[in-house]
């Protein structure tokens, strides 16, 4: 089953970044997939419709279950399905508080967060919404706003 | 995906870790920490707790004298900035955070210009912490001075005064039992020219005035002294990682070859009335700066504590060991190196009192 949901979730990230303009060459290479698997799943083969309902339902999901299940399913890529099928942005502000102790960015499972001179980053473009920084900020000095 | 420190216990030692993205490592060394409680101030978690340090002072318990709760901890390496010698170190991916431009570093030194250091030693003495090591070679005696000396082994009765009364042990005698063939009491009477130094107490002292000797430089002076034989050469070693740059060696130095600065400026207060002389300071202070004036009086103990804050780094173990709070430290300046975190630069103000 978990194969099934897999192969959903890697199905709809195909279909997104298609029509952000990859071709099947580049989707299969973000994806680690064969060329002609991508090929498949686009056509509807090799692939249960539901899987794919399933996989729509867990998208759908508040951002930290959809990150934490996706990555119990596929561990380091789940941040690119995460990222491509999330429907909205997200902005992290630091506060001066952040004494620079590098938690988050260990817990963050988008590998979105940096620091730079004693400070977090976080990365707009790969934050998911999922919180899981703030919960661990030792000073509480992450907010992330939702910026779409 | 939960993410957690692991700690290392040997000894009264520590070592927390944390390996993600990066390995983080804080490393306690308790002979070096100093029980200032800097770190438990600083902690912006609350994570180090201060041990009861007087009485692990005074009775040498096997205790450490910090306490780092390694599910607190968060490894942001403050405390290992701020402590004032090195026993909080602080890595990330095995670089000392010290070598690292972002951390902010307290500005401190003490050095010992071997150029005009006289190798005296009197810093090596004075040095509370025992960090100061001075190697010294010295001039070679026989350059110093000069002269002659012999023996007339013809005249010489073997007697073995000479050899007891020499001040630089510089005869021999090799005394032996006669035989009928050889019916003496030694085989042979030695100077070794080396260690003499022709004071000519041993030809003064000759019961049959076997020895002849003269000093050269009493005869002509010292004009035959090379200045370069004279000089003691050597080298000095302070070992920064317990050197608390107290400035004892700068204070003690007769030529001014040491140079020590200070992190902090402030100010100690002993409430002289509320002082019952218990010595807890005195036992903790890592610089040396508080002692108990020589009673003169037998059998009557000393009524107040002395303090010469010259000497003193303004660490605060005095202030927090004391059990009747009669000593009060104030710091009023920090030097550190900039930091562009807000929350540092905070944190690090704080220290000041």
């Amino acid at each position: 089953m978990p194969k099934h949901i897999v192969s959903g979730l890697k199905y709809l990230t195909a279909v997104e970044l298609i029509r952000d303009g990859y071709s099947q060459k580049e989707v299969a290479k973000i994806l680690e997939m064969d060329r002609s698997t991508v090929s498949h799943y686009l056509n509807g083969r090799n692939l249960s419709w539901n899987s794919i309902e399933i996989a729509k339902i867990i998208t759908e999901f508040c951002p930290k279950d959809f990150l934490i299940l996706t990555y119990a399913l596929m561990q380091e890529k789940a941040r690119i399905v995460v990222k491509t099928c999330s429907n909205s942005k997200y902005k992290g502000i630091i506060k001066e508080s952040c004494i620079g102790c590098g938690l988050c960015a260990d817990i963050c499972l988008m590998k979105a967060i940096v620091l730079n001179d004693l400070k977090a980053q976080i990365d707009s473009n790969w934050c998911c919404g999922c919180l899981i920084c703030g919960e661990s900020c030792p000073t509480n000095s992450i907010e992330i706003l939702e910026v779409k | 995906m939960m993410i957690s420190n692991t700690k290392e216990v040997q000894a009264l030692d520590f070592e927390i870790s944390r390996s993600a993205e990066e390995k983080r490592e804080l490393l306690y060394k308790d002979d070096i920490c100093i029980g200032c409680g800097i770190c438990e101030k600083t902690c912006p978690v609350d994570a180090i707790e201060l041990g009861s340090i007087g009485a692990i002072v005074r009775t040498g318990a096997d205790v450490p004298k910090i306490v780092c709760d390694e599910d607190k901890c968060v490894l942001c390496g403050m405390c290992s900035v701020v402590c004032p010698v090195d026993a909080l170190e602080f890595k990330i991916d095995d670089e000392s955070i010290k070598d690292m431009d972002e951390y902010p570093q307290l500005i401190n030194s003490a050095e010992i210009n071997d150029d005009t250091c006289i190798y005296c030693k009197a810093c090596e003495t004075a040095c509370p912490r025992d960090s100061i090591t001075i190697a010294r070679n010295l001039p070679d005696r026989s350059k110093l001075v000069t002269g002659e000396i012999d023996i007339d082994k013809e005249t010489c009765i073997d007697c073995g005064i000479c050899e007891e009364m020499c001040p630089a042990d510089a005869i021999t005698i090799e005394h032996k039992l006669p035989t009928p063939d050889d019916p003496t009491v030694s085989s042979d009477i030695i100077v070794d020219k080396d260690k003499c130094v022709y004071c000519l107490i041993c030809k003064k002292s000759c019961p049959v005035s076997a020895i002849k000797a003269a000093c050269r430089s009493c005869s002509y002076g010292e004009y035959d002294l090379n200045p370069e034989d004279t000089v003691t050469t050597g080298s000095s070693f302070i070992d920064h990682e317990t050197c608390v740059k107290c400035g004892w060696c700068q204070e003690i130095c007769p030529v001014d070859a040491a140079t020590v600065v200070k992190t902090f400026k402030g100010e100690l207060h002993i409430d002289q009335d509320t002082c019952q002389a218990c010595g807890a300071c005195v036992d903790i202070c890592p610089c040396n700066v508080l002692s108990f004036p020589q009673s003169t009086v037998p059998g009557k103990s000393p009524e107040k504590v002395m303090s010469d804050e010259n000497y003193c780094i303004y660490c605060g173990a005095c202030d927090n060991v004391c059990p009747v709070k009669a000593i009060e430290v104030k710091r009023t300046d920090i030097n550190h190196t900039p930091t562009k975190s807000k929350s540092w630069e905070k944190q690090i103000d704080s220290l000041k009192t």
